[in-house]
């Protein structure tokens, strides 16, 4: 712990996602609230027109001014929050789930089950990744599934990369002596694997999960800011980004910085937790 | 013989990798919402209509039936026709495109890898000292700073404040005018650069360390010429993978960067097919640009060998 709060890097990281967090989880209930003319009951701050056309930011009812459809950046910007951290936190999950089960089949599975496993997962690591998820993204893009293909196309490019990691670590752990001595004693493989082996394999694979987590959030606004991830009206980081067209640069500059600066210093936060806890982790390599 | 050995398994690997995109680019069209068959008969067309279309096009047979076909005429570069606007033949489409590209790419991956290995060579001769630091905040700035940020913040500067640089892409630029360039090639290069710049840095740190530089130092060869005669040429040679790799980067980037820059390149012929539902093109593009990344990588392994007698004695 004490390592911890020493890396001045590390503690910015976690407040700055903490404080993301509660962002996301009040931001959109608070700023519609707040926006909600009188006398309206559905009325969304963060997809329905305010205004007609661009505002400057005004304290205190609209700080970051409002988007070229009149709606209020700030609301978006915390609405955009959720998705990067939804999709970010699902894909991470999933990929985890899914690489460390092909890891550990690929790595104790009899041999027509490892092998064909093995070769997949070169197969899908060798394919460039943001082509694969614009090929998922574009293959569903008119069916109106919302923001299901994004998470979908990111899981599926994401997981390769902990299957290799953890086959990796199994190897490294599999023929320690403790493991020998458990297996001399009789233990069955799969308790050998939940018991022994995971517990040595897992703080590895979740701290290089920060990590990767800042790439999912960063393909999540690339595939929106691109235009085929999350749909208009709703708003997305990337897209927030996308809206403010080249021309309209100098005129609008809090309506593209807001998010601009949101999205670096959410990827710098996620990667600075990342490497502080693999840092923690690995004495020897944390300089 | 053994080389030609390992070549030839590279080969072979590369085009197993080439199969696999071409199926999942397949599965891909097949999953689709919309096939070629609801495209030709049109709204109005009754479900009989569409059972008798599909069938003579031949899209009820079995699929692996179909994938061979489907095989058969990409090998041919013929890839059907686009489902939208004036229903030109895809590799036709490619054709316009792909040069654009290829261009932009091609010189973002040159500026890229001149100036990693520029300041990743810095930063290793320099280790922890000021011009290091330098370079390292650099490199984490270019790795984290996604592109689509850096491009509104240069326009801002260059197009904007010193109006010097144009923003948007002119089909009808007079030849060798490559001013258009400036903004897109030096955005798309910057995360490769800056990956390349911490794996030259890391490999100049290596090889830095090891014995027969000492011996050098002993010997009193001068610190120019032993940086760059005799550490960098052993360090650069990881640097050359990742320049491979690193051409992965600069086709997401190139998507980006077409769309930052109204560039009609291969990404937004994808980008443009995909909200068209016009699935020809989609399978097309995904597919020309995996083999180019393919075609890179194993280009880089074959000539690998030849440059480093080390990988040419491992092989064996």
């Amino acid at each position: 712990m004490r390592r911890v709060l020493r890396n001045p890097l590390l503690l910015f990281g976690i407040l700055f996602l903490l404080l993301l967090f509660l962002f996301a989880l009040l931001g959109p209930v608070v700023r519609t609230n707040q926006l909600r003319p009188p006398g309206s009951t559905n009325f969304d701050a963060v997809t329905d027109r305010i205004g007609k056309t661009y505002e400057t930011p005004q304290w205190p009812e609209k700080p970051l001014g409002t988007d070229e459809n009149g709606r209020d950046v700030l609301a978006r910007l915390a609405q955009g929050a959720r998705v990067s951290l939804l999709v970010g936190v699902v894909v991470q999950v999933f990929a985890v789930g899914a690489g460390v089960l092909v890891g550990v089949l690929g790595s104790f599975a009899g041999r027509w089950v490892r092998m064909p496993l093995l070769r997949f997962t070169d197969a899908m690591f060798a394919f460039p990744d943001i082509l694969l998820a614009i090929l998922i993204v574009g293959t569903f893009a008119g069916a109106g599934l919302g923001v299901i293909p994004v998470i979908v196309a990111l899981g599926i490019t994401a997981w390769p990369s902990f299957a290799r990691l953890t086959v990796t670590q199994i190897a490294s752990v599999r023929d320690r002596e403790y493991v020998v001595a458990a297996r001399a004693a009789g233990a069955s493989t799969p308790y050998l694997v939940t018991r022994h082996i995971l517990p040595q394999v897992l703080p590895l694979v979740l701290a290089v999960s920060m990590v990767e987590m800042a790439g999912t959030v960063l393909s999540e606004s690339t595939l929106s800011y691109i235009g085929i991830g999350i749909q208009p009206p709703n708003p997305s980081w990337g897209n927030m980004i996308s809206d403010v067209r080249q021309a309209d640069i100098t005129a609008h500059v809090p309506q593209l910085v807001a998010p601009c600066l949101i999205l670096s210093l959410t990827i710098f936060a996620l990667n600075f937790v990342g490497d502080g806890v693999l840092a923690a982790l690995d004495p020897k390599k944390g300089a | 013989m053994k080389l030609a050995h390992a070549i030839s398994l590279r080969l072979l690997f590369g085009a197993l990798s080439l199969l696999f995109i071409s199926l999942v680019t397949f599965v891909a069209g097949a999953m689709a919402p919309y096939d070629a068959a609801t495209i030709e008969a049109g709204e109005k067309a009754t479900a009989a209509d569409l059972v008798r279309i599909r069938h003579e096009m031949g899209l009820d047979r079995p699929w692996p039936v179909r994938y061979v076909e489907y095989l058969e005429n990409a090998a041919h570069g013929d890839f059907g026709h686009s489902y939208a606007g004036q229903k030109k033949p895809v590799n036709q489409i490619i054709a316009e495109r792909l040069p654009i590209t290829a261009e932009v790419a091609g010189l973002a991956i040159i500026l890229a890898a001149g100036v990693g290995i520029g300041l990743g060579t810095l930063g290793g001769i320099y280790r922890n000292k000021a011009p290091d630091r330098a370079v390292l905040t650099l490199s984490t700035l270019g790795v984290t700073v996604p592109n689509f940020v850096l491009a509104p913040l240069l326009v801002y500067i260059f197009a904007y404040k010193l109006n010097q640089l144009p923003v948007t892409w002119k089909m009808d630029r007079p030849q060798g005018d490559f001013y258009y360039l400036v903004l897109p090639v030096t955005i798309l290069a910057a995360r490769p650069a800056a990956m390349i710049t911490r794996l030259t840095r890391q490999s100049m740190i290596d090889t830095l360390q090891q014995e027969f530089i000492r011996m050098g130092i002993a010997k009193g060869v001068p610190r120019f010429r032993l940086n760059v005669r005799h550490a960098l040429r052993n360090a650069i040679l990881p640097v050359a993978t990742a320049i491979g790799t690193s051409f992965g980067f600069l086709l997401t980037g190139s998507f980006v960067m077409d769309r930052a820059f109204t560039i009609p390149g291969i990404g937004s012929a994808t980008i443009e097919a995909i909200t068209s539902n016009d699935m020809p093109v989609v399978q097309a593009c995904v597919l020309v640009t995996g083999a180019m990344f393919i075609g890179i990588n194993m280009l880089v392994d074959i000539v690998l060998p030849f440059l480093d007698p080390r990988i040419r004695e491992s092989q064996v």
